[in-house]
């Protein structure tokens, strides 16, 4: 079972250290407070001697226990409140410390890196598995100090007063341990991993169930639509039940050992037999009645901190695999570019480190031309471009852009020279202008209302409440074929020489395609473009036609070259004039449809 | 919070519940009986009767006794209460999940209802199998105790009483508090996440504008502001905490300070006095613990109220028997339709022929996917009405009407199981020869042959081990093996590589020979090709009839035919000195 101590020491401390010094502080606050809970029972114990004793009462010091004993409940609060405060503020700082330092090194790792993953693992990273932390800062420890200290105090407080009947007194706690282990005996974690794994199934049976509903129902099996579900739920219910039933005799046994009242039972039992004995003064029996109880306390403190502490270290685990991402190396060297020429040399890549995704890669982007990069869908194409961007960094070989590697550029620097469009549009909720502008801060309205002439979206803007001061997703609620325009603007506006492009935006939206493909036209006038395209017709004026196959480029040249190079290339064209000349009604046109069907 | 785990409960579970419950009131009574045996033990003890001591404890350890039996039985009532609440909701929400009208189902309904399905139950279950009992005893050993106390010295008992109300008090202050403050930490944890999302949704751009994470302001700004809220709620929370514990310590301090007291002061017996302290150590403690109860129990309370909100969503009502079907045409008559009191269509006529192609066009927004769900019945109409095969869609029960229908819409699902199962879908009872026919026909089988398992190959959840376009051929192998005479069909609009494309266009030329046909229409092509051409503009009809006719009209449509035959005449990178005659509308590059 998991306390702190148990707890992969590497991952935690780690991510633990700016806050230990606040946390050791905090564990001495609650280690007072703690002691200080203690002396109010140790008051009434100390009471009962003084008006027990033979003679008159001394009443002086029977009231001046009383008042401590009232004082020290004072004490502890404050103390405790001390230490809880200071944990929960550290926490908060340690907290925004924590995804600062994780949102700086995302932004150094590979592009790519965002590619593989969703944004919501991201988030939960961020957000979620930080929180988890919560309970692992701003409680566990100061939990833990309070579970030790109280029953340690009140041992040696026992001891003092009776160190025999205290041996009586810690038999319910031995009897409480050797029900724990006989837990751990009987494969309690083999049983919470089925139950894991089993309760796993339900979630993704409940995940199919809701989001294949549409096709469920659409196939007339309403009725067996949930079958899946039903059956996991079922399965889920009975394991569950099964395990209960196993342990329940066992579980109950243990709680009941565990509980104040057997632990009274058993220390006033004790008690009764050494007053009888002639071993104890009655009045020594009372500590015992009263602080004997505290002993099993901590089980349940633990049994309560489990789920939490299981949970902070599997999200601590998580953080710091985020951290454990390489980022891209930063090489800079100060050499600057010479011009706009981009060259790939002998580039390799792969994502896994095994399997190359692109080999040999050559290409040369004179300042000005058009590259298309064509090929079947898996090719490598798109990741060919997103190399210049460093979405990745190439496995081998090099690319240079105005004789200077691109890793040994600054990141400013490179980006000053490289934009992109693709087809996933990327606004930031902020305002219209801020979003043009991202790459230009300091633009005056005057260039951010032409750049968004220029993509065909200035006259949607203006006709919006609040111009170019809407925000996007609040009241500015862009289509997609907009906002897609609104990225466009601010590349215009960016204004860097080389661009890369893929081709697809321009068939976002079918919707607003014209305007979008005036927007592009504008954006790549004068650049030097490299195209990821689909469409084949789009590029068939391109400079240089680069066919990618399989990671390698296979055939290269001018349109009507590879034409007459009967190639990969012209089975793409001849495929795709087909489907552009087919309408979808088979009656149309009967002699294709019956060569669908053969 | 009870009240509500009865109403979500079957008969059978609730019985359950009822028999912990005062299984549960039993054990604390015990408990407090127990504790409460201490002051004519303890007296007993202090008076050197050992006698009577040891008969006191004798009926200590028989109340324990009867606790533990008690315990053992109101644990497993508990559980098996959880157990019978947990079958109960997932086949009733099941059930009612599958009754649902399909237009319920938008995606962020999915995730919810996903949640609330699996974790969402197992939180309600939690609260019987573990939460109700430190809950209960907590208030009835206390109480138990403090009724019990009065037996014995009235005045003691007041003492410790007096401090109950004000704890209430303060306790719901204090909740008070905290919820207006919950408030600001809700809306900042949201924001903060909102922006953790977006940054690394966009981080592209942001690096390619120079935005790394210390420059992107929005970011910090929101995480920032979450540090804030949290500290703003502490410093709310703690006076609130303090003020309850130091109210509810207050009743032991009375108790002895008053005690001690009365003791000097002669009028109560010391060692009633002692075991009575002893029993207010018992009635402060559990109350400190059950405050500590309050998140868990709130989990389970959400997710309640959550059911209680699904489950009062009412299904679309049908028929007992279907009418009569006769022909294979749709027809919408005057239909006008509203989403969340936006209007959508409004008045809104025209037939699909049976046996013909029809196209809807228009801007987005124009109401398009709507006009063909509700041919399916995703929602009802809120005038006029729809007519498929010749009867309204709500005189039919939902199979009848789905087995007139296929259906092929742009977000395909695939289930997590082989392309083979994903096809059988569309007639369970299907021959492997028409599976494979009608996979044949839809060129799946091209996508089989190029897999490892072939027709058995798994396509993984949500079809995710195959491309967009291989798993839009998947889902219209499914509708060509149900040959349903009513296709439904929404053209995706994202752009497929030229050899995809070409195929999933030989699929659909398979599925929709010789059926009716209502097409939402992107291509160029498919609009040229229809029998009738159906112009939608927010929301009414704009024109009607076929390509032909409309060019002539020179209205709408032929406006739309102008700009998207220029669109598709688009070069990116125009042939600059090619003669070849592709049309070259608009090239501000040349």
């Amino acid at each position: 079972m998991a306390g702190p101590a148990k707890v992969k020491k590497a991952s935690l401390g780690r991510l633990l250290a700016p806050v230990r010094r606040v946390l050791v502080v905090a564990c001495l606050l609650q280690a007072i407070s703690a002691v200080a809970g203690v002396a109010p029972f140790i008051a009434v114990a100390e009471l009962g001697r003084v008006l027990l004793a033979e003679g008159p009462i001394d009443s002086a010091r029977a009231w001046t226990i009383a008042i401590i004993g009232a004082a020290a409940l004072v004490v502890r609060l404050v103390f405790m409140l001390a230490a809880g405060g200071l944990t929960h503020l550290a926490d908060l700082d340690f907290q925004l410390d924590l995804r600062r330092r994780m949102a700086a090194h995302l932004g150094r790792v590979p592009l790519g890196w965002f590619t593989e993953r969703q944004a919501g693992q991201v988030k939960k990273a961020l957000q979620d598995d930080v929180s988890a932390l919560h309970h692992l800062v701003g409680h566990a420890f100061t939990n833990m100090v309070s579970a030790a200290v109280t029953p340690l105090v009140s041992l040696i407080y026992l001891v003092w007063v009776d160190w025999r009947l205290t041996l009586v007194a810690i038999v319910p706690l031995l009897l409480g341990m050797g029900f724990l282990y006989a837990f751990q005996m009987r494969g309690f974690r083999e049983k919470m991993a089925a139950y894991n794994t089993s309760l796993e199934r339900v979630n993704s049976a409940s995940v199919e169930f809701v989001q294949g509903i549409a096709v469920v129902k659409t196939f007339g099996q309403s009725r067996r639509a949930y079958q899946r579900f039903l059956d996991e739920t079922r399965r889920f219910m009975d394991y569950f039940w099964e395990w209960v039933q196993g342990l329940l005799k066992f579980s109950a046994a243990s709680e009941v050992v565990l509980s104040p009242l057997f632990s009274l039972v058993v220390v006033l039992g004790g008690g009764i037999l050494f007053v009888s004995q002639g071993w104890l003064a009655p009045v020594d029996v009372l500590p015992f009645a009263i602080l004997g109880l505290g002993f099993t306390a901590p089980f349940l403190t633990i049994g309560y901190a489990q789920n939490d502490m299981m949970m902070a270290q599997q999200a601590a685990k998580r953080i710091n695999d985020l951290f454990d991402a390489p980022t891209l190396p930063n090489k800079a060297t100060g050499r600057v570019p010479d011009g706009t020429r981009v060259v790939y040399e002998g580039v390799r890549f792969s994502y896994d480190g095994r399997v190359d995704v692109l080999q040999d890669i050559d290409l040369d982007l004179a300042p000005g031309t058009v590259t298309a990069l064509v090929g079947p869908s898996g090719s490598g194409k798109t990741t060919i471009a997103k190399l210049l961007p460093r979405f990745w960094d190439p496995t081998g070989g090099r690319i240079t852009l105005g004789g200077v590697p691109i890793d040994e550029l600054p990141s400013a620097e490179l980006y000053r020279r490289v934009g992109f469009v693709f087809q996933d549009v990327q606004l930031l909720h902020a305002s219209i202008a801020a979003n043009i502008a991202l790459g230009r801060p300091d633009a005056t309205m005057e260039q951010v209302s032409a750049a968004a002439r220029a993509a065909q979206i200035d006259d949607r803007i203006t006709a919006l409440p609040r111009g170019y001061d809407s925000v996007v997703g609040d009241d500015a609620k862009l289509s997609g074929g907009e906002a897609q325009r609104v990225s466009i603007a601010r590349a215009i506006l960016a204004d860097a020489p080389i661009l890369v492009l893929d081709e697809a935006t321009a068939f976002a939206d079918p919707e607003s395609e014209a305007a979008i493909q005036d927007a592009l036209s504008t954006l790549a006038a004068g650049r030097t473009l490299l195209v990821i395209a689909h469409r084949l017709h789009t590029i068939v004026g391109a400079d240089q036609i680069c066919v990618v196959d399989k990671g390698r480029i296979v055939e290269r040249g001018r349109h009507a070259d590879l034409l007459t190079l009967g190639g990969l290339y012209a089975r793409m064209w001849a495929a795709s004039e087909r489907a552009q000349a087919q309408p979808i009604d088979g009656a149309a046109e009967p002699a294709m449809g019956s060569e669908a069907a053969q | 919070m009870i009240r509500a785990l009865f109403n979500v409960a079957g008969p059978e579970a609730a019985r359950l519940l009822r028999r912990n419950l005062i299984g549960l009131g039993a054990e604390g009574l015990l408990m407090g009986l127990g504790f409460a045996l201490l002051v004519p033990l303890l007296a007993a003890l202090f008076a050197d009767n050992a006698a009577d001591a040891l008969a006191w404890l004798a009926a200590m350890a028989g109340v324990l006794v009867i606790y533990a039996a008690v315990r053992y039985r109101s644990q497993l009532a508990g559980y098996m209460a959880a157990i019978g609440l947990g079958r109960g909701l997932f086949s009733r929400l099941g059930n009612h999940v599958a009754e649902l009208p399909l237009g319920w189902f938008g995606p962020d309904r999915v995730g919810q209802v996903g949640r609330l399905t699996s974790q969402g139950v197992i939180d309600v279950v939690g609260v019987p199998a573990h939460l109700l009992r430190p809950v209960i005893t907590a208030f009835v050993t206390p109480a138990t105790v403090i009724a019990l106390m009065f037996v014995f010295d009235w005045r003691l008992a007041l003492a410790a009483l007096v401090t109950a109300p004000i704890a209430a008090l303060v306790y719901r202050w204090t909740g008070n508090l905290v919820q207006r403050t919950d408030h600001r930490t809700h809306e900042a944890a949201a924001e903060a996440a909102g922006r953790v999302v977006e940054f690394a949704q966009t981080q592209a751009v942001l690096r390619a504008f120079g935005r790394s994470a210390e420059g992107y302001g929005l970011l910090d700004d929101a995480l920032k502001e979450q540090r804030d809220a949290g500290r703003a709620q502490i410093m709310t929370a703690v006076p609130g905490f303090a003020a309850f514990v130091l109210v509810v310590q207050f009743a032991f301090t009375i108790v002895l300070l008053f005690g001690t007291s009365l003791a000097l002061g002669g009028s109560i017996d010391v060692p009633e006095l002692l075991a009575l302290l002893v029993l207010a150590v018992r009635y402060v403690e559990p109350l400190i613990m059950a405050a500590d109860l309050g998140g868990a129990l709130r989990i389970g309370r959400n997710s309640l109220a959550r059911m209680d909100t699904l489950m009062a969503t009412e299904p679309l009502p049908e028929p007992k028997a279907s009418a009569a079907m006769t022909g294979a045409g749709i027809v919408f008559d005057q239909v006008g339709f509203a989403y969340d009191q936006r209007p959508v269509l409004t008045d809104v006529s025209f037939t699909v022929p049976a046996g013909k192609m029809t196209a809807l066009v228009g801007p987005s927004g124009s109401g398009k996917t709507t006009l063909i769900r509700l041919a399916a019945r995703f929602w009802d109409v809120d005038t006029g009405l729809v007519r498929v095969a010749g009867a309204d869609v709500r005189h039919f029960r939902t199979e009848d009407l789905m087995a007139q229908l296929s259906m092929v819409f742009q977000d395909v699902y695939l289930f997590d199981g082989s392309i083979d199962d994903n096809i059988r879908m569309g007639r369970p009872e299907a021959s492997d020869e028409d599976v494979r026919q009608a996979a044949r026909l839809a060129r799946v089988d091209e996508i089989a042959d190029r897999l490892p398992d072939g027709y058995a190959s798994k396509v993984g959840e949500g079809g995710a081990a195959l491309s967009g376009g291989e798993r839009q051929r998947v889902s219209i192998a499914r509708a060509i093996l149900k040959d349903a005479p009513i296709v439904l069909l929404d053209e995706a609009t994202a752009a497929l590589d030229p050899e995809n494309e070409a195929a999933v266009q030989d699929a659909l030329r398979a599925l929709t020979a010789d059926r009716t046909l209502l097409v939402v229409a992107h291509r160029l092509q498919t609009v040229q090709s229809a029998d009738q051409i159906i112009v939608l503009d927010g929301g009414t009809v704009a024109e009607q009839g076929s390509h032909t006719e409309l060019l002539s009209k020179g209205g709408r449509y032929a406006a739309f035919w102008r700009e998207r035959s220029r669109a598709e005449g688009w070069r990116l990178a125009p042939e600059r000195s090619a003669p070849t005659g592709h049309p070259n509308a608009h090239d501000p590059g040349a």
